[in-house]
């Protein structure tokens, strides 16, 4: 279980003044739970991201991970990059098999395990290459692959596919949710946290939206649409409902934003 | 064109250069005929450099292989100048092998120790910068009344000018080092000794390619500097000792010769770091 009580975070810009990321967050998520985070640009969502990998700390309030607090980074939390994280002076198999190798892992172990993973985000072909030699969709299948590899039981994982193509990222939509439906068969839990503003990205992803507005949490509401999601399960009455309320949210409906965000307060 | 074809024709171009600059030589050696003393030519020509002077090498010579230097009432000879410059090339190679070593070592620990902790940055970051300024070639008269001829002393040179390059490019490098990398090692597990192993170390590597170069050619000035002060062998010491007699001839055997040991260096490392940081996007 992830709980964060009333968590703020400012910054102070090079400017001097301080700008406030995040606002009194108060937010408890389930172990297993898919949760999307949405919000215009500067909103706090990969505020909360790194405040939860423990890369950040808050300014005020406290965050709880599985009943500890958390005090710096930790592999129970992994953490997949908006920008290319991988290694570039590993190869493909060396860095999947970087954080097994991290917790002290036998080699032929963490080499088996990370050949595995390599072939469920299907890049055992390359497992050879230089990170150099990858194309941007394939770099992301790596970053994916290191973070299971690794076990973690809290995924966090920061735009991770805005800079990709449309078919690239709904390749690896289909890959992570794989992956992240199979161990969550296996262990009974692993909470994903999913930082996008992609409305359609998140309908397919999420159990559930929090929504983020200057800093604040402005909306919270399940997503309860069957699984597996195609394109057609964006068409249920339901899942248009979401998107014109994340819509709203964004500023891009014609209705008054303000009138929905209103009701959704209540 | 293909580029075996144009790397083919590097190769000539090179070598007909060489010799360009060789028949120049010698040519200047029949034109300018001036002496320093008499029978020294200011420009020796290569019929008395590989002849004479070669020769000459064996005054350096400290005996061995069953051959009895000059000291010792030995004679001049091929042998025993072939030696000789082998034994005093071997004396200055070592001298920058281990300074150079030894300087590149204890700079890249400086450098990361800048970064290591609030407490080692303290420790190390104001005595470091204060003898970074210290002019290297101002200190070789301190470094002989200190460690005298001793082997220690061109060593302790050699490195001390090597180590404040390393120092610097180390600290500078490690300010650029992506973040991101840095996040992703620590998420995944890895602690600080692992973090500057496995990430800050090799980050680096491809920014401290230039500074290698760059201490190789202020470990060479540093060991021959070294050596004009306070050294019994070594090619420094014979281009000194030429030079008290003025025997320009010799000088410039010697000098010849570490142009060919230098080049080698250099791309001997070239090839070594490129090999280093063959992961890394080519540049540009």
């Amino acid at each position: 279980m992830i709980a964060l009580d009333h968590v703020s975070r400012r910054f102070r810009r090079a400017d001097g003044q301080i700008v406030q990321a995040l606002d009194d967050v108060s937010v408890t998520i389930a172990p297993g739970e898919f949760v999307c985070l949405v919000g215009p640009s500067g909103c706090g969502k990969s505020t909360l991201l790194q405040l939860v990998a423990g890369l950040l700390e808050p300014s005020g309030g406290s965050v709880n991970v599985a009943g500890q607090v958390v005090r710096g980074p930790a592999p129970e939390r992994g953490m997949v990059f908006q920008r290319d994280s991988v290694f570039p002076w590993l190869r493909v198999i060396d860095n999947v098999q970087y954080g097994p190798r991290c917790r002290g892992m036998k080699r032929a172990a963490r080499l088996a395990l990370a050949q595995q993973y390599l072939e469920r985000v299907g890049l055992a072909h390359v497992a050879r290459a230089w990170p150099r030699e990858l194309s941007g969709g394939m770099l992301k299948r790596v970053a994916v692959a290191m973070v299971f590899a690794n076990g973690a039981e809290v995924l966090l994982l920061d735009e991770p596919f805005g800079a990709l193509d449309y078919v690239t990222r709904h390749q690896l939509h289909d890959v992570l949710l794989d992956l992240w439906e199979e161990s969550r068969a296996r262990t009974g839990r692993r909470t994903v946290l999913f930082v996008t503003h992609d409305v359609d990205e998140c309908l397919v992803l999420a159990d559930r939206i929090l929504v983020f507005r200057a800093g604040r949490l402005v909306d919270d509401f399940p997503v309860a649409a069957p699984r597996p999601r195609t394109a057609d399960s964006l068409l249920l009455a339901d899942m248009v409902a979401h998107r014109h309320r994340l819509l709203a949210h964004l500023g891009l409906e014609r209705a008054a934003p303000r009138a929905i965000a209103g009701a959704a307060a209540q | 064109m293909t580029a075996r074809r144009t790397a083919a024709r590097d190769r000539w171009v090179t070598l007909g250069v060489f010799m360009a600059l060789a028949a120049a030589w010698q040519a200047l050696s029949l034109v300018f005929t001036a002496e320093a003393q008499p029978g020294e030519p200011m420009v020796p020509g290569w019929q008395v450099l590989f002849s004479r002077t070669l020769l000459s090498m064996s005054d350096y010579f400290q005996g061995g292989f069953g051959i009895r230097p000059i000291s010792e009432g030995g004679v001049r000879s091929y042998p025993a100048a072939v030696l000789s410059l082998l034994g005093n090339s071997a004396d200055t190679l070592l001298r920058l092998a281990v300074g150079w070593l030894a300087g590149a070592l204890a700079g890249t620990l400086l450098g990361l120790a800048v970064s290591w902790s609030a407490w080692s940055r303290r420790l190390v970051e104001l005595p470091a910068q204060f003898l970074r300024t210290l002019p290297l070639l101002a200190m070789v008269p301190l470094f002989q009344l200190w460690f005298g001829s001793y082997f220690i002393g061109k060593v302790a040179f050699v490195a001390y000018g090597v180590g404040v390059l390393f120092f610097a490019g180390v600290v500078n490098a490690v300010g650029n080092v992506p973040q991101i990398h840095i996040d992703n090692a620590r998420t995944l597990g890895a602690g600080q000794w692992r973090l500057y192993g496995s990430v800050v170390l090799p980050a680096i590597l491809p920014e401290l390619r230039a500074t290698m170069l760059l201490s190789l050619g202020a470990a060479w000035a540093a060991v021959l500097g070294a050596e004009y002060l306070g050294a019994q062998s070594g090619l420094g010491y014979i281009i000194v000792f030429a030079q008290q007699f003025a025997f320009l001839d010799r000088m410039f055997l010697v000098a010849l010769l570490i142009v060919v040991y230098t080049s080698l260096s250099f791309w001997a490392f070239d090839r070594l770091s490129a090999w280093a940081t063959r992961w890394a996007p080519a540049a540009g």
